[in-house]
């Protein structure tokens, strides 16, 4: 008997530590994952940008300096990309912010019909590249554009403003989502017993409605700011010479071959969009600690004034969002936009480099990025949330800074560090698809991650305490407790990246190789080749892909909640 | 436990994965034959590409030519971000003013068949063999001339003339080879050699009428065609290639002489697939190559082979060109980057 048991202990014992080393092997494997693939190459950079470079020999002389930056902010040319950035970011996160509000107080607080078609239609944008509502803009708007013409506009849309509508456009599903939650997560009976004591309807909305959501839009303007001052697409094509940070690093890169101008700039665009992170990532929290779990009482009745002009709004904003992307799918078929109209097909026949296989080559790179960023997420939220290592909050730190790092500065640490004997890195690494895959896991790493914890948060300990009573390991328990019960924002998780990688591509743009070509690399540079049409219709292509692959998912796990990304998990 | 340590395992397998199988994925392509791959990168168009790739397909069966098209720009970062550990093995036709300025990542080699091409288009040393010349052209939208009732600009004297202020887009010389042609052409023009600083003065005046500073050379072809401006500065072919895409553009060489730029050859200094990359320069100056380049140039390297371009371009001998002095131009390529930059770069609005 006592044997018994004492084999028993032992084999608990045993069993116990060999959970502790798989705990600690996943959780190390992530945190190594991280700090070679994203801490290493920002650091990096910082190194560079403080580092002396020599235009003559191609390389950095190892010796530091502060040259670069002081030679930065005594140019006057220079450190006016810095105020562009900041006033593009500005606005569109007031623009944004302000419409994505109202947008969402239709769909939650008013009785306006169709809320759902209103916010699946909301979410469109965030299929398509980053470029392409300023290519829209420029085919609509611009000196030459159809609307310009038709009803003879005399404004200008290239330069600050057309940055700004663009990236209005491009921020709106982030802030919308954000603010739906914020929004539906607040009781809304503290407006009606408001509005029974007698407030008029500007009354409730600015003294109750506003306050008790303000941590919701404070987190989503932050987030807005951080991706407009951080986007590569929209100014590199609309902004007509007006040279933000992120295209002034493409331009000293690139063009100039000025790696230490290039790294110093980076670092600048790092401290806003640090700063617009830490500000977002403080005000979820503090939004996440407002909700009640109350029940939702229905909404009563809108006055018809009220509902006419949510409807009408909504609407507005959706036919916009929708006519974005219809454009460019029309021009794809047009042959000459604005000089002949006639149809064509041949804008599809590719003569690039990989031909319409670029497409399929984003495709199973989408899928791989898919797959792994969301299992390593959820991996990552499992251990941090339920298994609490000593080293969780490092691990979580490490987790949620990739949100602050522009994309273009991640690729550029990628090709500053991982073309080296480093690691051996460079032959298995460099210039395949792998580096690819890790950038944009990486990248976007944080969204994942945070919705992962949160859903882990709901998930009570006492259903893997009693899989574990019953037997179970912590692999078991794992597969057939938390795995079953993180499906949604496995399925979301999964869709997100899918999109994003699809998408992508500021990351990505340092990073295209003669064996690797993406697809939406291909629309900017046939954009800059002056082959819109063919821009365009690879463009279309991209959406296609992604708009079939959520359906195809969304059929598989027959799950209702599918196509809503990551963040409305939060 | 077993289960366990094959879960383990398993897990571990999953996150090795993509490494491994891209991993194995590169070693397979090596090892099909040592002179098997080679790595191209090109600043030609792509669609041209496609087509000089076609005829070499034909003639070198056994390489495997893996190829990535960069502006002029981007191919010259592209090679310095490497250099500790080159990626290609072969530039093929990209501006020689960006070639000529980093022959320490370059490695020397005369290609079959060097002789044949004149001495002005080939390095001394080898370092380079240019393949063909492209032109500075305009690209003027004569739909947006008759809405505005301007006339046709034929220099870039008329381009300095108030009433095509805000109607001039040009390339950024330091990102553009086209860019940079310009500009030497005109500094070279105004004398500057002799010490003479109206060059400068020159583009001081042209910068007034101009509305932005394109990345690439064709970029102002392509706005101009577009009717998003009137006159685009940029480089004979793709303004014929607008063109003849249906836009109602003209092909206009400045009167005071076409400033040129010769597109060339290079191979890289530690290239990984040496054999190959020589196969590939040999061929890249041969005839059927040449005659490749031809459809799509003005005019190519090697002697006796006349332009047979499919676009209406018109013959190279009808076209006044500059006399360049590429040895300054490469030479002189980074101090007028930098004093064009101080100068111009704040073009940031359209006034």
């Amino acid at each position: 008997m006592s044997t018994v048991s004492m084999l028993n202990t032992s084999s608990h014992k045993r069993k116990m530590l060999s959970e502790k080393f798989l705990v600690y092997l996943v959780g190390g494997i992530i945190g190594a994952f991280l700090l070679i693939f994203m801490l290493l190459p920002v650091v990096n950079i910082l190194r560079l940008s403080m580092t002396q470079y020599s235009t003559e020999a191609h390389d950095f002389l190892g010796k530091f300096t502060f040259g670069n930056f002081v030679n930065y902010f005594s140019k006057p040319v220079m450190i006016q990309s810095l105020y562009h950035s900041l006033w593009i970011a500005v606005w569109s996160m007031i623009i944004t912010t302000v419409l994505a509000f109202m947008f969402a107080y239709g769909l939650t607080r008013t009785t306006i019909r169709w809320k759902k078609a209103l916010y699946y239609i909301a979410m469109v944008p965030l299929v398509a590249p980053s470029l392409l509502q300023a290519m829209a803009l420029i085919s609509l708007f611009g000196s030459n554009g159809l609307l310009t013409q038709l009803l003879h506009l005399k404004w200008n849309i290239y330069g600050a403003n057309g940055i700004i509508i663009s990236e209005v456009l491009y921020c709106f599903p982030h802030a919308m989502v954000i603010l739906f939650t914020a929004l539906s997560a607040v009781d809304s009976r503290l407006d009606e017993a408001a509005a029974s004591l007698g407030a008029s309807g500007f009354t409730t909305f600015f003294k109750i409605t506003i306050p008790t959501t303000k941590y919701g839009i404070f987190s989503a303007a932050a987030l807005v700011f951080n991706l407009a001052i951080t986007d590569f697409g929209n100014p590199i094509i609309i902004g007509r010479g007006y040279h933000v940070l992120s295209t002034e690093i493409y331009l000293q890169v690139i063009g100039m071959q000025r790696f230490d101008l290039g790294t110093t700039i980076a670092v600048i665009l790092l401290v806003p969009s640090l700063i617009a992170f830490m500000l977002n990532y403080y005000f979820t929290k503090k939004s996440n600690s407002m909700i009640s779990s109350l029940a939702k009482p229905e909404i009563p009745p809108s006055r018809p004034l009220k509902k006419a002009g949510f409807t009408a709004f909504s609407w507005t904003i959706a036919f916009i969002l929708v006519s974005i992307i219809g454009v460019i799918v029309f021009k794809s078929f047009i042959k000459v936009w604005m000089y002949n109209w006639h149809f064509t097909g041949t804008h599809y026949q590719f003569k690039i480099p990989g031909g319409i296989g670029v497409l399929w080559t984003s495709f199973w790179i989408s899928l791989f990025v898919a797959v792994f960023g969301s299992l390593f997420t959820m991996l990552n939220g499992y251990v941090i949330e339920k298994k609490k290592p000593f080293f969780a909050q490092p691990l979580y730190l490490l987790s949620v800074v990739p949100a602050a790092i522009p994309g273009l500065v991640m690729g550029l640490g990628y090709i500053l560090i991982f073309n080296t004997k480093f690691l051996n890195l460079d032959n298995i690494f460099y210039g395949r698809a792998a580096i690819v895959i890790v950038n944009v896991i990486v990248t976007n790493f944080t969204l994942g991650t945070l919705s992962s914890i949160s859903n882990m948060k709901n998930i009570d300990n006492s259903m893997e305490e009693a899989a574990t009573s019953l037997g179970a390991g912590v692999v078991r328990s794992f597969i057939r407790v938390i795995f079953p019960l993180n499906k949604v924002s496995f399925t979301s998780n999964l869709i997100y990246y899918f999109m994003r990688s699809m998408v992508t591509i500021s990351a990505v743009i340092f990073l295209v190789s003669p064996d690797v070509h993406l697809a939406s690399i291909a629309v900017i540079n046939l954009e800059k080749d002056g082959l819109e049409g063919a821009s365009a219709a690879m463009a279309t292509l991209i959406i296609a892909v992604v708009f079939v692959t959520i359906g195809i998912l969304a059929i598989f796990s027959r799950n209702k909640k599918i196509g809503k990304p990551a963040a409305a998990e939060e | 436990m077993k289960r366990k340590l094959v879960l383990a395992a398993l897990v571990a397998a999953l996150i090795l994965l993509p490494f491994a199988v891209f991993a194995n994925g590169s070693k397979e392509s090596s090892s099909k034959g040592p002179s098997g791959d080679v790595v191209v990168y090109t600043a030609l168009e792509e669609d041209e590409t496609a087509d000089y790739l076609a005829v070499a397909k034909k003639e070198l069966p056994n390489l495997n030519i893996k190829w990535v098209r960069y502006s002029t720009g981007e191919l010259a970062a592209k090679i310095i971000a490497e250099k500790n550990n080159p990626q290609a093995d072969v530039i093929w036709g990209t501006a020689v003013t960006a070639v000529a300025g980093m022959k320490d990542l370059l490695q020397p080699y005369k290609p079959a068949g060097w002789d044949k091409i004149p001495k002005q288009f080939k390095d001394p040393d080898g370092y380079w063999t240019a393949i063909d010349m492209f032109v500075a052209a305009f690209c003027v939208n004569t739909d947006v001339l008759k809405k505005k009732g301007l006339d046709m600009p034929t220099s870039w004297a008329d381009l300095t003339k108030p009433e095509y202020k805000g109607e001039v887009i040009m390339p950024n010389p330091g990102s553009s080879g086209t860019g940079y042609l310009q500009v030497a052409s005109i500094l070279l023009w105004k004398g500057i050699k002799n010490g003479s600083n109206e060059g400068w003065d020159f583009l001081q005046k042209l910068h007034k009428n101009v509305v932005e500073y394109t990345n690439s050379g064709s970029a102002p072809a392509k706005i101009a065609s577009k009717g998003e401006i009137a006159v685009g500065a940029s480089f004979g072919y793709r303004v014929a290639k607008q063109k003849a895409s249906g836009y109602p553009v003209a092909l206009v060489f400045p009167a005071e002489g076409s400033g040129y730029e010769l597109e060339s050859d290079a191979m890289l200094k530690n290239a990984k697939h040496p054999a190959a990359a020589k196969a590939f320069l040999d061929w890249a100056i041969t005839k059927h190559a040449m005659e490749g380049y031809s459809k799509y140039k003005l005019m190519v390297t090697l002697p006796g082979i006349e332009s047979k371009s499919e676009i209406p371009l018109p013959p190279a001998k009808d076209v006044k060109l500059f006399p360049m002095d590429f040895n300054w131009a490469a030479k002189n390529k980074i101090a007028v980057v930098d004093k064009w930059t101080s100068l111009f770069q704040d073009k940031t609005k359209p006034e």
